[in-house]
C-alpha cells in the first residue's frame, strides 16, 4: 500500500508532527499509524514528555541578580 | 505604555522607558540563557551581555522583528560567543539509526508528575542537553521551549529552515534518548 509507512519511518518523521501542521496523505498516515502501534506512540509521548521537562524547568531570577543587571546598566536609580 | 511607544522612547533616551524593557524581557532572557547554558553565573553574563547590546544598538532596531526575537538573537551570539572560547567537546549526532533506535524503550508513563523536584533527575536533563552541540541546542530550545516560528529560528541562528528542522529532529531524538538511557539506569 501506498501510504503504508513504517515504525522506523514514522521514528524519522515524527518529530514534524509535533507542532506543526501537516495535511499530506504521508502524515496523516503518519498520524493514522500513531494510533495503531503501540511502540510509535509510547515513543511519540517519550518526545513530547521530554519538551515538557525542559519546558517546566527553569531557574528563578531572584532580586539579588535583577539589581545586579540594573546596577550594570547604569539604570538602578531609576528601579522602583 | 505599550512596547512600541516603549522603543521609541527608549531610543530618545527616556531612562525610565529603558529600565521598563529591560524589566519586560529580564526574565525570559535570563531563562534562555540559564536554558542553553546550563549554569546561572555564566546566565547572568550573557543576560547582562544580552542587554548592554541592547542598548548600545537600540537605534538601529527597526522594529521589523519582534523585539523579544532581537533578544533571543543577541543572547544566542553571546553564548555561542562564549562557548568557542571554551573549545568544548560536544557528541557527534550524525548517525539517525542510533537516535531512532527504540529498542528498551522505558515506559515514560510510570514517570511521576513530580519530576522536576527530584534533583537527581534534573541531572538527568543538565547532563543531557549539555552533550548537545550549541548549535543543536539552539535550535531545540529556540523553537520546542521557547516556541518560536520555524523562520523566527532560522533567521536567529542563521541556517536554512530545512537546517533548523533537521536539527529539530535530531536533537529531540538525542535528548529523548539519552534521557530514556538514564531511567533505564
Amino acid at each position: 500500500m501506498k501510504n503504508k509507512v513504517l515504525c522506523k519511518e514514522v521514528m524519522s518523521h515524527i518529530c514534524e508532527s509535533l507542532g506543526e501542521d501537516f495535511n499530506s496523505p504521508k502524515c496523516k498516515a503518519i498520524k493514522e499509524h500513531l494510533t495503531e502501534c503501540p511502540e510509535c506512540i509510547k515513543y511519540f509521548k517519550s518526545v513530547e514528555r521530554t519538551i515538557e521537562f525542559y519546558k517546566s524547568y527553569n531557574c528563578e531570577l531572584s532580586q539579588e541578580t535583577h539589581k545586579r543587571l540594573m546596577d550594570s546598566l547604569g539604570l538602578n536609580d531609576i528601579d522602583n | 505604555m505599550e512596547e512600541k511607544k516603549l522603543i521609541e522612547a527608549a531610543k530618545n533616551g527616556d531612562k525610565k522607558a529603558l529600565a521598563d524593557l529591560v524589566k519586560a524581557y529580564e526574565k525570559t532572557v535570563y531563562n534562555f540563557a540559564f536554558k542553553i547554558c546550563r549554569n546561572p553565573d555564566m546566565a547572568e553574563d550573557i543576560m547582562q551581555e544580552t542587554f548592554f547590546s541592547m542598548i548600545k544598538s537600540l537605534k538601529q532596531f527597526d522594529g521589523k522583528s519582534k523585539l523579544s526575537t532581537w533578544l533571543y538573537r543577541i543572547a544566542v551570539n553571546h553564548y555561542l560567543m562564549a562557548v568557542r572560547k571554551n573549545q568544548h567537546e560536544f557528541v557527534s549526532i550524525d548517525d539517525e539509526n542510533e537516535l531512532y533506535d527504540n529498542r528498551f524503550v522505558s515506559d515514560w508513563e510510570t514517570i511521576p508528575a513530580n519530576f522536576l523536584e527530584n534533583k537527581e533527575l534534573k541531572n538527568i536533563l543538565d547532563n543531557s542537553i549539555e552533550k548537545l552541540s550549541p548549535e543543536y541546542r539552539a535550535v531545540f530550545l529556540l523553537r520546542d521551549i521557547e516556541g518560536l516560528s520555524t523562520e523566527e529560528t532560522a533567521k536567529i541562528t542563521e541556517l536554512s529552515i530545512p537546517a533548523v528542522k533537521s536539527r529539530l529532529h535530531r536533537a529531540r531524538a538525542f535528548l529523548r534518548k539519552e534521557i530514556n538511557k538514564a531511567f533505564q539506569r
